[in-house]
């Protein structure tokens, strides 16, 4: 009876469930087999891509064609290819598990590939492309592991935290890449068909209700037009835009002028940002991509949280909270000899506080408390401040404490990047194009047909896949639209 | 005592069973208290439904109700269904309710809605004649075997010790009437409609009515108050009526009917009114002058200063002139029946006072000289918030106490219907101790209906709408009986044979139709021969089928005939056989592609939750206090009506699942172990 499980799988990642929100799953027959990348995203030489459901064994023979299948539960080496170029990818180690007695007792199949990010990503957007697979949702292996009775019930214990863990780190994904310029497409392909189809739906609804404008739907096909020219023209387009960068987001954050410019150009050993001792000399976001203690890491320095600044430095301000929401983990610095400043305990109260309550090794984001110029403090004196949360002295200046930083460092970034669901840019990438093709496909369908019903549902499936990259998409979003356009009613 | 009206059978209804102690106790010994299986309250469209329904399951029922002679009036439209109305009605007719039968005695001006946009799609839809609606359906109820029909307003409920097996803090065992006497039941049924210390608003006047000229019940409310339920106000209005022969038609657009008209219900192949003898509609518009009126006289509109929610469209014109200035709005003028001698005026739902209206009215194209003979009106009444019953139609609070219609915050004689035969189908299966009736969304518009008001709750009039149905492509109107009524014949008894019947023929024939026509393949080349009307590619190397070539929008089962007649020609004997086996076709790929998805929505009602769990205490299960609350509030049944819930997230619903599994677990172990003593 368990198996009612599958349905929670897809809902994981999209926030909290919507009435009505149908899922996009995709193309026909689709929804049932799903891939990602297993392995963390520490350097390695290897990576481990996998798939569970019935079309494993189809996505096996597509990409290690003409190959037929290798015994069960058996490595074999195959030469992977994409199914549609024919192009080469990767010399693999791959494995056949059928069920039940695989992972998640479910059909399986393993691809253990070299770990440069190109092959992966090559691999996992091949795997996009075979008919009836999809990126999995959050948890969705291990849930599906425990809905075939593959857990044991300790064993599931910790399910529900690890889903919200990585309900988390996606909807943090998720925010880094609807940042740049394709978030903004995105948002916009998602506005312009949420209209068209909520259009669509009022002909259906209240065409006969009163007298609609004119062009109703001409304009809903006018849309859907545009939007396939769009669709089509970014899928096939070869420039990526903007770099997805790989590894841990750790962002730099604090009050102003308590060095975290100089904690950021310490950890980098270059001057990255420019430091002084006048509070709001950082305005912006830096970014530099660093190696914290073996593990890739982008570094962001923000602007130091205050209010009633410029014009210029507010909107520092506002892009510091902004990233502070995407980071991974958060270095928290304060200034040690400052501690009873409204500034520092603001930040304490607003930052440290509400993530430090969280439980150890739950969902949310990480952080650490630095507590800098360790140096202005009196030599063996007492706590800095009773009541501190857990805190790490530091001096940016003499060096002094760097060493035990980068100790909880590691710690912090191994069990951040230990878990594939926080690092995978590659399969954000993948995920991305399966669900815009997936869109182009079901808008292909609208223009196909000359029943209104079954043009709408092309255009329900369509908004589902792009809900899933965007947000939204419920029943209530249309019907907003539909009441906010239409003058209906008896 | 109770006046006895309609017929008198109650007496030996209720000395047939009397077998209760506290019923005894409490009985004058002279006069015994009359005892029913099911009470309901209220004779509108869902109190109709629900007794009727109740009966038919085999239920004893009295329905109680103000006034008898108003049991099947329509207070407001002269028209039923419409598009996702007709849907319910067709629903509501595949479980053998009433209201799609009465209307093919009393409509008089049938009309197909969105004919062109696809038979999911369509809207069954009539103008109805109030009196013989009326008529009809109080001749139906009062010969209904097992139901009595007695007049007295409800003012207070009897309560009594709940079951331990089941949740809720009391148990309704009976009603006490107006004049102080009592009626002993085993369910009851509150259908009260906007009754509910209902109040008429007519410009700045207010007077308490829940229907211009109908007492609203206070006692009621003030009962359903102190138990705890959670009350809300809703709004809602209808337009004023015009005498008919003062309007100028001849300069107005008409609107015939459709011929042949498309019967309401599985069971009539014909309406009772020819579409010769039926009436037409006509259309104007509104103008600059009426939303001059309408603006100028704000002041004077209590209803529409109100803060009560109305609902998001626009069903009265001060809204429709207030959000869509500079626009002609279009009124259908409606005829109310053959003999009447008023017109009902579609679009102009209006609570100015009299006087104004009648000043706007006039200012309509056609309507300048027109004679209001009933001014609009506004009503603003209690409803109780939906989520706090289950989608059985019974209250979490109180045990065999249901909801069913405009109590629960819907608008609409087909919404209100739909909760009707669910409630009263319910209430009886509470009574002989049988599992629940519930209609999943994947199985009908009922089914969404009843679950978005149960998990969601609505903030106003919540109406049907087509958008509103993820697996519209299958809940069609032509295919309700194939869904519904043999659930209903098994699991409810609530069908009757000749129906069952009926819908058992339509199956087979529909199945033996389809594999008919998918083992007839040509070549594409040869079709296009055969049929040179349809866009068939001839590109196709594979051989195509006959169900292949019947989608297309030109082909139907006609033209099959014709080319292979000695196996379709049986088909097309039956028209709607004909018409259903066109639309299976035209939807099959994509209804079959959509299978997975609905089985996985099913899988996850099936995941059923402890009734009885307590939200706000359970230990053993990590859940935030907000998601506790919220289950608290809505207690879903099933695993699915809880990942409904706004703000329940996934993670809690994976911690509810593993507290349920561990639970049952736990129960099968100690179930085990042997019996000692």
């Amino acid at each position: 009876m368990w198996r009612g499980l599958w349905t929670l799988a897809a809902r994981a990642a999209r926030g909290p469930p919507r009435a009505c929100a149908r899922r996009g799953s995709g193309a026909p027959g689709s929804g049932a087999t799903i891939f990602a990348l297993s392995s963390g995203q520490g350097r390695c030489a290897l990576a481990v891509i996998r798939t569970s459901g019935p079309a494993s064994a189809h996505a096996l023979r597509s990409l290690t064609a003409p190959r037929s299948l290798p015994p069960a539960r058996r490595a074999s080496l195959r030469l992977l290819r994409d199914p549609r170029s024919g192009e080469p990818l990767d010399r693999a180690l791959v494995l056949w598990l059928p069920g039940p007695q695989s992972f998640t007792g479910e059909d399986c199949a393993e691809f253990h590939v070299h770990g440069g990010p190109a092959v992966v990503s090559g691999v996992l957007q091949a795997l996009g492309r075979v008919p009836g697979l999809r990126p999995a949702e959050a948890g969705e292996f291990t849930r599906r592991a425990f809905a075939h009775g593959k857990l044991t019930l300790t064993e599931v214990e910790g399910l529900g935290d690890l889903i919200h863990a990585e309900t988390e780190a996606q909807r943090r994904q998720a925010l880094r890449q609807l940042e740049g310029e394709l978030g903004q497409l995105c948002r916009g392909w998602a506005e312009t068909l949420t209209q068209a189809l909520a259009h669509v739906e009022a002909y259906i609804d209240f065409g006969e209700d009163d007298h609609f404008e004119e062009g109703v739907l001409e304009q809903a096909d006018r849309a859907v037009r545009a939007l396939e020219g769009a669709l089509g023209a970014h899928l096939r387009d070869a420039r990526r835009g903007q770099r997805l960068r790989s590894g841990a987001h750790v962002v730099v954050a604090g009050p102003p002028n308590a060095g975290k410019s100089s904690l950021v150009n310490l950890l980098s050993r270059k001057p990255v940002s420019i430091v002084s001792p006048e509070p709001g000399t950082t305005r912006d976001v830096l970014e530099t991509p660093v190696d914290l203690a073996g593990f890739p890491a982008l570094l962001s320095d923000t602007a130091g949280l205050r209010e009633g600044a410029g014009p210029v430095e507010q909107e520092g301000v506002r892009r510091a909270r902004e990233r502070l929401e995407q980071a991974d983990l958060i270095l928290a610095v304060l200034d040690a000899s400052d501690l009873a400043s409204a500034a520092s305990r603001d930040f304490l109260d607003t930052v440290v506080a509400p993530r430090a309550a969280q439980s150890p090794g739950g969902s949310g984001q990480r952080l650490l408390l630095v507590l800098n110029k360790s140096d202005l403090l009196p030599a063996a004196g007492p706590e800095p401040r009773p009541g501190l949360p857990p805190h790490l002295l530091l001096s940016c200046l003499t060096g002094a404490g760097l060493d035990r930083l980068l100790e909880a460092l590691k710690a912090e970034l191994a069990a951040v990047c230990g878990d594939p669901a926080t690092g995978p840019p590659l399969l954000t990438r993948a995920r991305h194009q399966h669900h815009l093709q997936g869109c182009l496909d079901a808008l292909g369908r609208y223009k196909g047909t000359s029943d209104l019903a079954l043009a709408a549902e092309a255009l329900r499936v369509a908004r589902g896949h792009l809900s899933r990259l965007a947000g939204g998409g419920g029943t209530e979003e249309i019907l907003d639209v539909i009441f906010r356009d239409f003058c209906v009613g008896k | 005592m109770l006046s006895l009206r309609g017929c008198g059978r109650w007496v030996a209804a209720s000395l047939a069973k009397q077998h209760l102690p506290w019923a005894q106790f409490s009985a004058d010994s002279a006069a015994p208290t009359p005892h029913f299986d099911v009470v309901v309250i209220g004779g509108g469209h869902a109190g109709t439904e629900a007794a009727a329904a109740a009966a038919r399951c085999g239920s004893r029922t009295l329905l109680l109700t103000h006034r008898v002679d108003t049991i099947g009036q329509m207070s407001c439209n002269p028209s039923f269904g419409g598009i996702g109305k007709g849907h319910l009605m067709r629903e509501v007719d595949a479980l053998d309710g009433l209201c799609s039968r009465i209307c093919d005695q009393s409509g008089v001006h049938y009309k197909v809605l969105n004919r062109r946009k696809g038979p999911a799609v369509w809207g069954l839809r009539a103008q109805i004649d109030r009196k013989l609606y009326k008529q009809n359906m109080q001749k139906e109820i009062l010969n209904t075997p097992l139901l009595t029909v007695q007049e007295g307003a409800v003012e207070d409920l009897i309560l009594s010790e709940p079951e331990p097996e089941h949740p809720g803090k009391c148990r309704v065992s009976g009603v006490v009437l107006v004049d102080g006497s009592t009626v002993y039941a085993d369910s009851v049924i509150l259908t009260t409609g906007t009754f509910l210390r209902g109040t008429v608003v007519i410009g700045l006047e207010m007077h308490p009515a829940g229907r211009l000229g109908d007492q609203p019940s206070i006692g009621l409310a003030q009962t359903l108050e102190k138990l705890g339920f959670a009350v809300g106000r809703l709004k809602t209005g209808t337009p004023p009526r015009i005498a008919k022969e003062s309007i100028n038609f001849s300069i107005l657009n008409k609107q015939t009917p459709d011929d042949p008209p498309k019967p309401f219900s599985f069971i009539n192949e014909t309406v009772w009114i020819k579409p010769e003898d039926q009436l037409p509609c006509y259309m104007t518009h509104t103008n600059p002058k009426v939303d001059e009126i309408v603006l100028e006289n704000l002041h004077l509109n209590s209803h529409v200063k109100e803060t009560t929610r109305g609902p998001r469209y626009c069903p009265s014109i001060e809204s429709k002139v207030l959000r869509f200035p500079n626009r002609l709005h279009q009124v259908w003028l409606e005829p109310e029946g053959l003999d009447s001698d008023l017109i009902y005026p579609q679009g102009l739902s209006v609570t100015l006072p009299a006087e104004l209206q009648e000043k706007m009215i006039a200012c309509i194209r056609g309507l300048e000289k027109a004679k209001m003979i009933q001014p609009g009106y506004g009503v603003q009444y209690d409803y109780l918030d939906p989520r706090q019953i289950s989608p059985s139609l019974e209250t979490h609070l109180v045990q065999r106490l249901f909801f069913a219609g405009q109590i629960n915050g819907t608008t609409g004689y087909e919404e209100a219907a739909a909760q009707g035969v669910i409630a009263g189908i319910n209430a009886s299966l509470r009574v002989s101790r049988k599992p629940p009736f519930v209609v999943s969304r994947t199985e009908g518009y009922i089914g969404v209906l009843i679950d978005d008001l149960t998990t969601l709750g609505t903030s106003e009039p919540y109406r049907m709408f087509t958008s509103r149905v993820e697996f519209r492509l299958s809940l069609r109107p032509d295919n309700a009986d194939s869904r519904l009524t043999f659930r209903g014949y098994e699991e409810a008894g609530c069908v009757s044979q000749q129906r069952y019947e009926r819908a058992c023929w339509m199956k087979s024939s529909l199945e033996e139709g389809i594999s008919v026509l998918k083992s007839i393949e040509f070549s594409s080349y040869k079709w296009k021969q055969l049929i040179p009307e349809a866009s068939i590619s001839i590109t196709k190397s594979h051989p195509v089928s006959a169900l292949d070539v019947l989608k297309h929008e030109e082909v139907d089962m006609e033209s099959l005939a014709k080319v292979v007649p000695d196996l379709f020609k049986k088909y097309t004997q039956c028209r709607e056989l004909a018409e259903r086996l066109k639309i299976e076709a035209a939807y099959e790929s994509v209804v079959f592609h959509q299978l997975q998805e609905i089985k996985e929505v099913q899988r996850d009602e099936t995941l059923q939750l402890p009734k009885d769990l307590d939200y706000l205490t359970i230990k053993d299960v990590s859940l935030s206090q907000e998601v506790r609350e919220k289950l608290h509030f809505s207690r879903p049944q099933t695993i699915g009506a809880a990942s409904r819930i706004p703000g329940v997230t996934p993670a809690a619903i994976v911690n509810l699942l593993r507290f349920v599994k561990t639970t049952q677990q736990r129960q099968a172990t100690v179930n085990e172990l042997p019996q000692t003593d």
